[in-house]
């Protein structure tokens, strides 16, 4: 009997310590904004340092923010917001799972009079307004496969190319493989038969995927991989194998990616990396916040605003000019100045 | 009644007794001199009705019922907006498609199988039937789907469109449901392999044809008749209510009132008492698998409708919230044990727990956290409760 009542007596007190949490916190909230701000995951580097740019700027604002994370979960996010909305949110920020799930929450959020902003997922549709700011992916991607295809014309014989592939239920993931595509499809004479990796975003996944098909066709000497983030699964397939060699080395693998992390940047440095895409994280941020908190202040109930991040492929030729318009580069040399 | 009979036999035998009986009374008498005896006497009395209560809502088959109102009304004195129209009707919207799941999870779990597929099934049915509904599909997202020319065209399928493309989607859906539920039953009933494998294997087969299908695509542009059954409702009740209503009480019945019902549980307790008591065992765990596809096409319908759109990713994340609310509400995952009022409580306290959970303060990586530990508790009272439950049945 003791067991039952200790376990009912922790769920009580559990609850409780819940409730207090929040009432206490519920009576400094009143006067101030506050804005849900609901993720899909954080599962790479760029969502991680998004979600710190974009939390950061809020509260130093003396804005409150309602952090959700729907852990991959179009319902669950759908059912994230509409809880933020019943509990009386100013504003909302989303990153979305994908751009059929946007238009569902921009369409809860419009139905309450809630000001939504979308983050770097568009949603599929205009049929409901919102604040939107989205990367180009096929076009980041297909600059920076240019850039690693006019490498590979310098081979002056055909390479065997292989991309690393995100969740394909994911509209990033598509555009990216898309821009990748487009690229092979303009130089039939320059690759091989294509090798394609399904990594489902997963690193170790990726990781597993990259061994077995690098065995399979051990020839492998261009690889693109749809995020920054599987970098590190890329040069421990590719280390024991002697392919992680840096550009004129003989047996270097031409290599790019998409997202411009930190990690890429130390890698573009080290003449690792040939291209990497670049996503303006900060300048999306920023921008989506602005338009936001405009919209908020102005009483707007459901604004409406689509902006662009046109990024661009920081390759080995423009990175003197332009390191330090990728964020990676900004997060690497903030490391350097911290160390 | 007979313990007592039995004590005072025992004291009525004489000498091992009597010394404990002789120290009692020079006690009472002690405490009778000081005054405190009555004082005690109506303590204990009140503790002992206390205790009886805590003991009967312990072990009342209602008892998550209660936690649920509980958990409800220490929440509400703290945030009274938990119980504001807007969020009532977010409870009540977020509880029926989940609850489908969970009545086909029911089925299986009292067999003592486990249905991993059911979230892929959800997936399938969810993409081919927004391929039967769509109005509309892009050539340049879907021209590369095994499907596109024979079933699919940029105006969806041949009956998108006409009055039959809702009734027939969502039968497709069903049907498709309950026949993975059908390869699920015979391999686990025919070919004796073991529930978690086979539903493992078909969770990752029936998923992966799901994103074969549409290349990955979600599918959009629904019937607003279809997407009316996820969003639509009548006062703070969504439709989907009535839908899960109709179903749970037909779970109900057979459960309880049919010779079937009565097969599950015998085969939830001894799979090999139930076949020399010539219980058709086979077909039985064959119906359950089918049963439990059939619920989680349903899900799909009420999932997909309310996202309005087919996904070949729906419900991946959705395990969890099933087999956890199956186990809150005190189903057990050894089989033999289960009711449909236990699912409809489990399904009440997690999505109470999760709609608080988005409702508080609480950082948003503690929430898995707090979910987990809630689940394992609810784990551990079973176990406790069942225990109690059988050392009672035994006195």
């Amino acid at each position: 009997m003791s067991h039952v009542r200790w376990t009912c007596a922790a769920l009580a007190v559990g609850a409780l310590v819940l409730a207090c949490a929040s009432c206490s916190r519920r009576g400094e909230e009143r006067d101030q904004t506050t804005i849900c701000f609901g993720f899909q995951d954080l599962e790479t580097e760029f969502w991680v340092a998004a979600h710190k740019a974009i939390t950061e700027t809020l509260r130093s604002k003396g804005i409150r923010v309602i952090e959700r994370n729907a852990n991959q979960d179009a319902n669950k996010q759908l059912e994230q917001i509409r809880a933020a909305v019943a509990r009386g949110v100013d504003g909302i920020i989303i990153i979305p799972q994908d751009g059929e799930s946007a238009v569902t929450i921009v369409a809860e959020a419009n139905k309450a009079g809630v000001p939504i902003g979308v983050f770097n997922r568009p949603p599929a549709n205009d049929s409901n307004p919102a604040i939107v700011i989205v990367a180009d992916n096929e076009k980041i991607s297909e600059d920076t496969v240019a850039y690693m295809a006019e490498a590979a014309k310098k081979l002056a014989r055909k390479v065997t190319p292989l991309i690393l592939v995100g969740d394909l239920g994911d509209s990033n993931a598509v555009a990216r493989r898309k821009g990748f595509m487009n690229v092979l499809e303009r130089n039939p004479d320059l690759f091989n038969p294509l090798i394609e990796v399904p990594t489902k975003w997963d690193a170790a996944t990726a990781q597993a995927n990259l061994e077995a098909a690098l065995q399979r066709n051990p020839n492998v000497d261009f690889v693109f991989t749809s995020s920054d983030f599987m970098y590190p699964q890329v040069r421990a397939v590719l280390e024991p194998l002697g392919k992680w060699k840096k550009i004129g080395e003989p047996g270097h693998v031409i290599l790019g990616g998409v997202d411009g992390d930190v990690r890429a940047a130390q890698w573009m440095k080290d003449g690792y990396v040939d291209a990497t895409g670049v996503q303006d994280l900060f300048y999306e941020a920023d921008a989506l916040l602005t338009a936001l908190l405009n919209a908020i202040e102005a009483g707007e109930k459901t604004p409406k605003k689509w902006m662009d991040d046109p990024g661009f492929a920081l390759t080995q030729a423009n990175m003197g000019e332009r390191a330090m318009d990728m964020w990676g580069f900004k997060l690497l040399a903030e490391q350097g100045a911290a160390e | 009644m007979c313990s007592r009979e039995a004590s005072s036999r025992k004291r009525a035998s004489g000498a091992p007794t009597s010394g404990i009986i002789e120290s009692d009374i020079l006690r009472v008498s002690l405490l009778k001199s000081s005054g405190e005896y009555e004082n005690r006497l109506g303590k204990s009395a009140v503790a002992g009705r206390f205790a009886g209560i805590v003991r009967r809502v312990l072990l009342s088959e209602n008892f998550v019922l209660y936690l649920s109102v509980l958990y409800f009304v220490v929440l509400y004195l703290f945030m009274p907006y938990i119980a504001s129209p807007g969020n009532l009707t977010n409870i009540s919207s977020d509880m029926w498609p989940l609850f489908a799941l969970v009545l086909g999870q029911m089925f299986v779990l009292i067999l003592g199988g486990i249905d991993l597929s059911q979230t892929s099934i959800m997936a399938l049915t969810s993409v081919i039937g927004a391929m039967l509904m769509t109005t509309e599909l892009n050539p340049a997202l879907f021209e590369k789907s095994p499907l596109w020319g024979i079933l699919l065209s940029s105006g969806g399928s041949p009956i998108s469109g006409t009055a039959l493309a809702v009734p027939l989607g969502i039968a497709a859906m069903l049907v498709v449901g309950m026949l993975v539920g059908l390869l699920n039953g015979l391999a686990v009933a025919k070919f004796r392999m073991p529930a978690f494998m086979v539903t493992l294997v078909s969770m990752m087969f029936f998923s992966g044809l799901a994103i074969y299908l549409t290349k990955s695509e979600n599918i959009m542009y629904l019937p607003k008749s279809y997407t009316m059954i996820g969003s639509g409702q009548i006062g703070l009740i969504p439709y989907s209510f009535f839908v899960v209503l109709v179903l749970a009480v037909a779970a109900h019945v057979v459960l309880r009132h049919t010779v079937l019902g009565r097969w599950f549980f015998a085969i939830g307790k001894s799979l090999r008492t139930s076949m020399v008591s010539g219980v058709p065992t086979d077909r039985v765990i064959i119906i359950g698998y089918i049963l439990s596809g059939f619920f989680a096409a349903v899900a799909s319908v009420l999932y997909s409708a309310r996202l309005a759109g087919g996904r070949p990713t729906l419900g991946r994340n959705l395990l969890l919230d099933v087999i956890g609310a199956a186990v809150i509400g005190g189903i057990s995952l050894f089989g033999g044990k289960g009711k449909v009022l236990w699912a409809l409580f489990g399904v009440l306290f997690f999505i109470l727990l999760s709609n608080s959970l988005n409702m508080l303060d609480v950082p948003f990586y503690a929430e898995p956290v707090i979910k987990g530990a809630v689940i394992l508790l609810a784990a551990l009272l079973d176990v406790t409760r069942t225990r109690f439950l059988a050392r009672e049945a035994l006195a």
